[in-house]
């Protein structure tokens, strides 16, 4: 899975961000390469816009190169990333007022229905996740975004404690809460 | 009326929630799967949260974000704000002090504004006897009338409460 990649390229973040610390844009490139799908997919599903999403990726790593020297090697570079992400997202959403959503790629329910399933089941299997998007799109975004960071991301309630400046109590009750409407706007 | 999932009593939601997460403590994880186990209202919801994890489980993660490099742009950009000056904030003019002796020269002109308001002030509140039973308080009245709150011509419905004799 993405995501247990992502987790394991945390320990091997450790030298080149020591060296983009010291300065190295080329150890820094490396950092951006490894990281870059995951910011910018959590950004493309909280903002929206391909070119909006695109945009805020690029910003979020100039804005964390900028704040490199604040990082604190406990943190996980990742989980910081994602906080860096979350707040520019939220700023943009802030501005915008209004949420669009992407439409799902078509072949995504083929991506996602069991190989022997027939053209029925692969159809129904696309309609239900082009459902559970816009649901998504429905909600807050301080709802979409614990969701997306916890089922998409795969943090942790610590890390998205990091990420998210909560408690651990309140990112218990917010991802609950956002479940609950999750589930509520999937019926409508 | 159909009950939400988030009519329930928090506490349980979230605990449910937390069990779909594998984020509760083992004993509080066996107490609540037995208690599941046997209430009806619990079970569905927790079903409910499962299936919902199932279908993030199914989203296609990398769809779109699968050629993307951000790399280049990032590094022309740092190379951009490396190459330019740091920004800095405007620095407002320092004000400019006068020297003594032109302060010395304004004082008299300061001193002298003070007392002309002084004068002007105690002369101001005139006397409704005065405004009417006198050529120069008639005079003074007149042009005060300017700022009355009464257009000119205009007839004051009530004499007494204008200072006015009564008729």
């Amino acid at each position: 899975m993405q995501d247990r990649a992502d987790d394991d390229a945390s320990d091997e973040d450790e030298e080149p961000l020591r060296r983009a610390r010291a300065g190295d844009r080329t150890a820094y490139s490396a950092l951006v390469r490894r990281h870059q799908r995951a910011v910018h997919r959590h950004l493309l599903r909280m903002v929206g816009v391909p070119d909006d999403a695109l945009e805020l990726t690029q910003e979020v790593f100039v804005r964390a190169w900028q704040a490199l020297p604040q990082w604190e090697p406990s943190a996980k570079f990742r989980t910081w990333l994602f906080r860096i992400a979350s707040n520019a997202a939220l700023d943009l959403l802030r501005r915008r007022k209004t949420v669009e959503f992407v439409p799902l790629d078509d072949a995504a329910g083929d991506a996602c229905a069991h190989p022997d399933a027939g053209p029925e089941r692969r159809a129904q299997a696309a309609q239900e996740l082009r459902r559970l998007e816009a649901a998504l799109a429905r909600l807050s975004p301080e709802h979409r975004e614990i969701l997306l960071l916890r089922e998409i991301e795969d943090l942790s309630y610590d890390e998205l404690a990091g990420a998210l400046s909560l408690t651990v109590g309140t990112v218990k009750s917010r991802l609950a809460r956002a479940r609950a409407a999750l589930i509520e706007e999937s019926k409508d | 009326m159909t009950k939400r999932l988030d009519d329930e009593p928090c506490p349980r939601l979230e605990a449910l929630s937390a069990l779909t997460d594998d984020a509760l403590p083992l004993a509080a994880r066996a107490s609540l799967e037995t208690h599941v186990a046997g209430c009806a209202v619990c079970a569905p919801v927790l079903a409910e949260l499962a299936q919902l994890r199932n279908r993030f489980a199914a989203l296609p993660r990398d769809a779109a974000t699968r050629d993307i490099d951000v790399a280049a742009a990032v590094d022309r950009r740092i190379g951009a704000l490396a190459s330019s000056p740091p920004p800095v904030a405007p620095r407002r003019p320092a004000a400019r002090r006068r020297p003594w002796w032109q302060l010395a020269l304004l004082a008299p002109g300061g001193v002298a504004s003070v007392a002309l308001g002084l004068w002007l002030g105690g002369a101001a509140p005139l006397p409704a006897t005065m405004a009417t039973s006198s050529p120069a308080g008639a005079g003074i009245a007149a042009q005060m009338a300017a700022f009355s709150s009464l257009p000119p011509g205009s007839l004051c419905p009530a004499g007494l409460a204008c200072g006015g004799a009564p008729r």
